[in-house]
């Protein structure tokens, strides 16, 4: 790349902090069982007691470590959506690309597919699918990736259009470049702040969907999920519990949607150095 | 008096080799005709006018036949060839003052022949040879000066006037112009003219090429003793056949030529002959071109095929070997296997719209091979349309292609990469036709890559270099690492010409390749371009909407006006005597002889007209209806009703 990317990085605050979060969620999420001071379905604990030294988080109505609980939690939300953007990512930018640059028929069907996806409220799919069918999370996760890749692929399509007629590219398809060879080369690297726009915003959308999902009570209720323990530690509002059970798993949603929006912004500023000036403000 | 030569052949034996100076070279001279003989130096015209004389040196030996009148001259009998010599056959030698001796005066030295060689007493000698002298411009007190103390044009007067002393009925003039100025040479014209006047017949050997059209009826080309073409003279400067005759043209610093001074890629001296084995039967006779740094190994030309074919911008495989004969083309003889300079790219009414925009509208384009073609247009009317249809690039709405005699269309269909490695690109704004995502490595070694050559990264690498020190661009690793934002425009420009270079092409095609540079860095752009389309032999085509720039650098030149080429043809002619009113105004306008505002060309035209009419001052009736017809008028083509006959 042009620039020198670690010095560029590390001078970006945006970067600085999303960086150490997603540091923090990456060891929680890999080393999460090993680090957990006790197995979270172990019931065997005193119920709703306040944090100890030994429960930092204290213990919930089932008895078990609201700590270890979470720690389990963040790596399912993650996973889930890691994998829900990544795939979702993935058939975008395919289905982006084939649209725009063959364009034609191809670009046609493609895209009234897209218009059909978007008018469909994928929560409305995903609660019918997980009420009715009981599918496990993995299945859901890509379920949401095929009902979420329009938005990026509509992006990726519009700019396929515009740098077709770009003169590198056109320079490249005299000199006898294939299709092949230019997607490669020529539109996929110039694309690269679409991807982590489109990665971050799906990513989001599906943590947030499984905290939403796991909060309705439709995934099995053995698996721990963030909001599954919001649900839980809600219907104790009224005990002085909010702060040691309802708030972490809340926090730990937030930050999680905010690393994967910091790292975005700032790979993205950083990584193309003509949106360096403007970027900042403009999705801040 | 007509002289004849038949096969003449002239080798100078200089122990294994020979050097062959003259190879079956045969020219027919007609009473009251001139023959201009051109070539470069080295190319054995003036043994051609000495073994006319007799007067080789010992070591030559010569074959074929002279002959005056239809008489065989026989070399080997000196009492009849010292009559034929001044009597029938005189020669004005070149290097003017050497020729005379430096101890008598001139007029001795003119009145010597006739003294000599027509029995005239000594004061009746001295004369007539001061009435020849006078008539040429030699008053008394010069006639009987010394020759170091007349001047170079007095010295060349005195040489003819020996010469014509008694009268001959060929005369054959050995560079006479050398060193002359202009006005002293249309003395020279004169006796020419004269000359020709009174039915004798005159061969003129020059490398002065104007000289030669203004005063000669054929010109011949003479390369490594070999006839390269032979064709009348007004065609010299306009439209020679043969790649050579147009290379040489091209070096000369004629007035009427506007184009910077381009010369013939590559050297040569001279050639040699020799045999290897001495036995009739397995003598092997094979011939060199001796050229700088030339061993004898590198230097072997086969025993057949063109001698010009590795100085040649349009030399095949074949060229190499296969032996090539004098043919008739028009009224041309010429010496190609290819038949005369080819067309490298040939469109034949093509025609290109944008949904309801015409961008092109049926148009012609030929681009000879080793020419630079410049289309010149004002903004929209379609030039970058119709060099991107030459490249391949747009497929035409209508019309043919033909590159290099196979159907392009075909080509692409087929195989587009191998048309693609034919043709380069050099784009308008560089900055934007190199991704900036590439280094300068990657951006030079892309078409390599494209093409699968040189897989190896070493060998890519060497290449690239290759490339960058051919357009003069550093090649250490930190300019090869670096990115396009990291240069200026004119290294950024040379970048992009490397790319468009990398794989060879034959034809390069240039969209507004110097619009987005400032004028110093412009020209060196561009005198760097000319240097590599001389060197590199390619044919190009030059897009611009600057007049002045193609005037300086195309051969060929055509005017672009809506969509369509209104008159193209040499660029001097179309400079200096423009044919269409248009052309007339860009100039005009350029040179700011035109004041008048036009409501500028929009595509208000009506259909079937002239697109030229509601701007244009000859404009009649018919303008309105009829869009008119390619005419071929004074070495051009132009789309005119009244096209302009008269020059400014």
């Amino acid at each position: 790349m042009h620039i020198n990317l670690k010095n560029e990085l590390l001078q970006d605050h945006w970067f600085v902090v999303g960086f150490g979060l997603a540091v923090l969620f990456a060891t929680v999420t890999l080393l999460g069982p090993p680090l957990a001071p006790f197995d979270p379905w172990d019931m065997s604990f005193a119920p709703i007691s306040p944090p100890t030294a030994q429960h930092f988080l204290g213990v919930n109505d089932g008895g078990q470590d609201i700590f270890s609980e979470l720690l389990y939690a963040v790596r399912n939300t993650v996973a889930f959506g890691l994998v829900s953007g990544l795939v979702a990512l993935t058939l975008g930018v395919i289905i982006g690309l084939i649209s725009g640059w063959f364009g034609g028929f191809v670009d046609t069907v493609l895209m009234r597919l897209a218009d059909v996806l978007l008018a469909i409220p994928a929560i409305m799919i995903l609660i019918l699918t997980a009420a009715l069918l009981r599918p496990s999370p993995v299945v859901l996760a890509l379920i949401l990736a095929g009902l979420m890749w329009p938005t990026i692929s509509k992006a990726i399509r519009a700019q396929t259009l515009s740098l077709r007629e770009s003169l590198h590219i056109r320079a490249a398809e005299q000199i006898g470049g294939g299709n092949w060879y230019i997607i490669r080369r020529h539109l996929m690297p110039e694309m690269f702040p679409l991807y982590l726009i489109g990665f971050a915003a799906k990513a989001r959308m599906a943590m947030f969907m499984e905290a939403s999902l796991a909060f309705l009570g439709l995934f099995d209720p053995s698996r721990k999920s963030l909001g599954m323990m919001i649900s839980y530690a809600l219907k104790y509002y009224y005990m002085d519990i909010w702060w040691n059970w309802l708030l972490p798993p809340i926090g730990c949603l937030s930050l999680l949607i905010m690393t994967v929006t910091f790292l975005a912004i700032s790979l993205e500023k950083v990584l193309d150095p003509r949106l360096k000036q403007t970027m900042g403000e403009r999705t801040a | 008096m007509s002289l004849s030569m038949d096969k003449l052949s002239v080798l100078y034996h200089d122990g294994l080799h020979s050097i062959q100076a003259l190879d079956e070279v045969s020219i027919e001279l007609k009473p009251g005709a001139c023959l201009a003989l051109i070539g470069e130096s080295g190319s054995g015209k003036t043994t051609l006018g000495h073994a006319c004389l007799g007067l080789l040196p010992q070591n030559a030996s010569v074959e074929g036949r002279i002959s005056l009148n239809g008489q065989q001259i026989d070399y080997s009998d000196e009492t009849s060839l010292n009559q034929l010599r001044w009597n029938r056959l005189a020669m004005v030698f070149q290097n003017g003052a050497a020729n005379f001796n430096p101890v008598y005066r001139i007029i001795n030295q003119v009145a010597e022949p006739l003294i000599q060689r027509a029995d005239i007493g000594q004061a009746e000698a001295m004369l007539i040879a001061a009435q020849a002298l006078s008539e040429l411009g030699l008053n008394h007190d010069e006639c009987n000066r010394f020759p170091h103390q007349l001047s170079g044009g007095q010295i060349q007067r005195a040489l003819l006037a020996m010469a014509l002393i008694l009268d001959p009925e060929v005369l054959i003039l050995d560079e006479p112009t050398s060193g002359l100025d202009a006005v002293t040479k249309t003395i020279v014209a004169d006796v020419i003219q004269k000359a020709r006047s009174g039915n004798k017949t005159v061969l003129l050997i020059t490398h002065d090429l104007e000289f030669a059209v203004h005063n000669s009826d054929t010109i011949t080309m003479l390369y490594l003793g070999q006839i390269m073409e032979t064709l009348p003279a007004e065609d010299l400067l306009t439209s020679p056949l043969h790649p050579f005759t147009l290379a040489l043209s091209r070096s000369y610093p004629a007035m009427s030529t506007a184009r910077d001074l381009g010369g013939i890629r590559g050297d040569a001296f001279y050639r040699t002959v020799h045999q290897h084995g001495r036995q009739e039967g397995e003598a092997y006779r094979h011939s060199h071109i001796q050229s700088p740094g030339s061993g004898h190994e590198s230097s072997h030309a086969p025993p057949t095929g063109c001698l010009f074919q590795n100085r040649c911008t349009q030399a095949l495989d074949r060229c190499r070997t296969e032996p090539v004969a004098l043919e008739l083309i028009g009224d041309h003889q010429v010496r190609c296997l290819r038949h005369g300079i080819v067309s490298i790219l040939d469109l034949k009414q093509v025609e290109k719209s944008y949904g309801d925009v015409v961008a092109l509208r049926p148009t012609d384009l030929t681009i000879k091979a080793g020419e630079v073609f410049s289309i010149v247009g004002e903004t929209g009317s379609g030039k970058t349309t119709l060099a991107m249809t030459a490249a391949g690039a747009f497929k035409p709405d209508n019309g043919t292609r033909v590159f290099d005699g196979h159907d392009m269309d075909e080509w692409i269909r087929r195989d587009y990469k191998s048309l693609a490695r034919q043709i380069g690109v050099i784009y308008q704004s560089p900055a934007e036709s190199i991704s900036h995502r590439f280094t300068v490595l990657e951006a030079v070694a892309e078409p390599l890559k494209i093409h699968g050559l040189c897989r190896n990264s070493e060998e890519r690498l060497e290449r690239v270099i290759r490339v960058l020190a051919h357009v003069h661009l550093s090649t250490d690793k930190a300019f090869l690492g670096r990115y396009p934002h990291e240069l200026n425009m004119g290294a950024l420009q040379r970048v992009s010409m490397a790319r468009a270079l990398i794989l060879n092409p034959s034809l390069l095609i240039a969209d507004e390749p110097t619009s987005s540079l400032d004028p110093s860095v412009q020209a060196k752009v561009l005198k760097l371009l000319l240097d590599l389309q001389i060197e590199l032999g390619l044919s190009m085509l030059f897009v611009t909407h600057d007049i002045g720039l193609a005037r300086k650098i195309s051969d060929r030149l055509g005017v672009m006006l809506q969509g369509r080429l209104i008159e193209f043809g040499p660029a001097s002619l179309v400079i200096d005597k423009p044919l269409h009113p248009y052309t007339r105004l860009l100039i005009d306008s350029v040179s700011g002889l035109s004041r008048k505002s036009f409501n500028s060309g929009s595509s208000r035209v009506e259909p079937g007209g002239c697109p030229f009419e509601h701007r244009c001052t000859r404009a009649k009736d018919v303008c309105k209806k009829k869009n008119p017809q390619m005419l071929e008028r004074d070495h051009r083509s132009v789309a005119c009703h009244f096209p302009w006959d008269r020059p400014r």
